[in-house]
């Protein structure tokens, strides 16, 4: 029995490791369990579905079966990402590593705190 | 030769102040219930609160330190200096903090000072002799914040003791957070109604040897 991503219609065959791992295209994590004979069928119904309806499929599944999409924030080699005021994503992992503290404000835009920098190398 | 016996005397003099003043620091992510814990036992042993709690989250933005905090259990003294510390997050967004009924711009500010206080905190591991781990035991253990926190405890080898809160709750579930972290010592509490706090205070003695 093929399976077909509901975020972006790709079909899967059965036993792929994208039923794992998410979708190899868009990384959604729904899948359609799909009867061969019915395979045309169900992708004319999967497309009359706007991204919206699909997006709130989704976020009903996550609620019935509780659970929270968290992912870890892995940045590059900022500690701080700002995004925008008041919305900060923070690399723990780099500074519990103590690494130098560096901010980024957009993409080509740092701030190193060069003082905090200097100081954790000491500790070091 | 004096200054070498001098340096010397300094010397054992810190080492002696470094062993009386024991740090034991508070950490764990936003609205575990780390103050609320910290004022447990501040209440318990000297009568006096030592931070504001709030179901909003990242209430304690600054570190909050009460030295000289004795505990005792059974005819046994411990002193030490606690530190209360901000809670620790990857993702702070004011947006989370309008939803419980604060201004636009006062939310902005809240999380500004939230990732300072993020940063103060891990910075200040490197003073802690021990640390108290505080999870909300009715959430998913099994997360970024938690195993970073935990992972780099073992990496400094500064002692370690998980307090699963808020057991009081339905939800709680204690044995999620044992089995995601084998090797720790859990100890279920109710910070806010006192549940297991007696055991608690029996266990930093083993904490803090």
């Amino acid at each position: 029995m093929p399976h077909q991503c509901v975020k972006c219609n790709k079909l899967i065959e059965d036993g792929s490791k994208s039923l794992l791992t998410g979708c190899d295209s868009c990384g959604g994590k729904f899948f359609f369990f799909i009867k061969k004979e019915h395979l045309e069928e169900a992708e004319e119904k999967l497309d009359e579905l706007s991204a919206r309806e699909k997006e709130n499929l989704e976020k009903d599944i996550f609620e019935m079966i509780g659970y929270e999409e968290d992912k870890p924030v892995i940045l590059d080699f900022e500690s701080i990402r700002a995004l925008s005021p008041g919305k900060f994503e923070v690399d723990i992992r780099h500074l519990f590593q103590r690494e130098p503290l560096i901010y980024k404000l957009a993409d080509g835009k740092y701030i190193i705190d060069l003082d905090s920098t200097f100081e954790l190398r000491k500790k070091k | 030769m004096i200054k070498r016996f001098k340096d010397f005397l300094a010397g054992i003099f810190l080492a002696f102040k470094n062993k009386k003043h024991i740090k034991l620091g508070i950490y764990g992510p936003p609205n575990a219930g780390k103050t609320r814990l910290a004022n447990r036992i501040c209440q318990d042993w000297l009568g006096e609160e030592m931070g504001k709690v709030s179901p909003i989250p990242h209430e304690t933005r600054e570190i909050q330190q009460k030295e000289k905090v004795t505990v005792q259990s059974n005819g046994k003294k411990l002193s030490f200096n606690l530190i209360d510390t901000p809670g620790i997050a990857t993702r702070i967004d004011y947006e989370e903090f309008i939803k419980k009924g604060i201004d636009k711009k006062e939310a902005q500010t809240r999380a500004k000072e939230a990732t300072k206080g993020v940063i103060e905190a891990i910075k200040w591991l490197d003073n802690m002799d021990a640390v108290l781990v505080v999870l909300d035991s009715t959430k998913n253990p099994y997360d970024q914040v938690n195993i970073t926190i935990i992972g780099n405890l073992a990496a400094r080898n500064i002692p370690v003791m998980i307090l699963g809160n808020k057991v009081d709750l339905k939800k709680a579930n204690l044995k999620k957070i044992e089995s995601a972290f084998p090797q720790y010592k859990v100890l279920g509490i109710s910070a806010e109604y006192g549940d297991n706090v007696e055991q608690f205070y029996k266990e930093l003695f083993k904490l803090v040897k």
